[in-house]
């Protein structure tokens, strides 16, 4: 394998400082790219009112747990059984 | 002292014991019924605070399968702290081994990445590398140069889309199908504040992942392009700067 020159390390360095202010200058002071930003607050273990009867209720639903299946929202998504499978080869990883 | 907090904190955990020996109750009623309203309340807790941590994850199951996901790993995992910010990290591995979430491949490294989330969140605080820094270095010196990461940094190599299934499933997103079905590495940076949720581009996986094991520059170009002929090292150091991923060169 052939070591890459620094000369061209030093090309892209410049370029991808010119894509930075690009996109800065682009975006302005308002934003870039990005998902879902907000975190909520992840540390109140809400053991508080009201929490007794949902817990007690849960006990119940253990018994046939086992028979539940996912059915959120998701179930629009496209499950990769026999189908991520087979795009796997095209990953760019 | 300690011994009766041992029995009680056992019995708090697992359903199937007997109360605490000489628990008793003010109004003379059973004091089983009195502990497991209890018992109840601590798992339930433990339900909402693994459903704050790990809202898309809720989201992709539905409330009812969370529950029992959540309650199959607590029984297993119990809190080994009482700070529960890092509580559900083995979430991930539990999933995998998850019966009932088989039919999900997808579903921990969703979860990995909802953890990586929190984590950066409550990473220390450290000014990004200014992209400068690189513009002033002596070309001769380029190959050598190694990254410092930003604390808050974190990568999740996936087989699967998990950054397109997360933002789709994030909050007041809507979920539709995905496709093309393709493989997908995450990185969580938090540059300021905010924490953010990148997908890398093509050969980032390979490259930000030698870099941040201390491998100097130019093997990391080298693996990442022997690789993925489709690296291109402007993309991903503009990626990496971009985003906050390092605090400094050496």
């Amino acid at each position: 394998m052939n070591k890459v020159p620094a000369a061209t390390l030093a090309a892209s360095v410049t370029a991808a400082l010119a894509l930075l202010s690009g996109q800065a200058a682009a975006d302005g002071a308002s934003k870039e790219k990005c998902y879902g930003i907000a975190l909520k607050g992840q540390n109140d273990c809400a053991a508080g009112a009201g929490t007794t009867c949902a817990g007690t209720a849960t006990v119940d639903y253990q018994a046939n747990s086992w028979k539940l299946v996912p059915a959120g929202t998701c179930v629009t998504i496209v499950t990769p059984k026999g189908h991520g499978s087979l795009n796997k080869g095209d990953a760019p990883a | 002292m300690l011994e009766i907090q041992d029995a009680f904190t056992r019995a708090l955990l697992e359903r199937d014991r007997p109360i605490p020996p000489g628990l008793t109750c003010s109004n003379g009623l059973r004091p089983e019924r009195r502990f497991a309203i209890h018992r109840d309340n601590v798992v339930a807790g433990l339900i909402a605070t693994l459903a704050s941590r790990f809202p898309a994850t809720q989201r992709i199951v539905g409330a009812p399968f969370f529950v029992v996901l959540a309650r199959a790993f607590i029984d297993r995992h119990p809190p080994r702290s009482p700070v529960l910010l890092e509580y559900g990290k083995d979430l991930p591995s539990f999933v995998e081994a998850f019966e009932p979430a088989r039919d999900l491949p997808y579903l921990a490294d969703v979860i990995r990445l909802e953890a990586a989330r929190g984590r950066a969140y409550h990473a220390a605080d450290m000014p990004p590398l200014d992209p400068q820094t690189l513009a002033v270095l002596p070309q001769e010196r380029l190959p050598f140069i190694r990254f410092d990461f930003h604390p808050a940094t974190s990568m999740i190599r996936s087989s699967h889309p998990i950054v397109t299934i997360w933002a789709m499933n994030a909050d007041g997103s809507k979920p539709k199908p995905v496709e093309p079905w393709l493989a997908e590495d995450a990185m969580v940076s938090r540059p300021t504040l905010n924490v953010r949720v990148h997908r890398l581009p093509s050969g980032g996986g390979t490259f930000l992942s030698l870099l941040a094991a201390g491998s100097p520059l130019g093997d990391a170009v080298e693996a990442a392009l022997s690789e993925s002929p489709n690296f291109n090292l402007s993309t991903n150091l503009a990626f990496m700067l971009g985003a906050g991923v390092t605090t400094a060169i050496r």
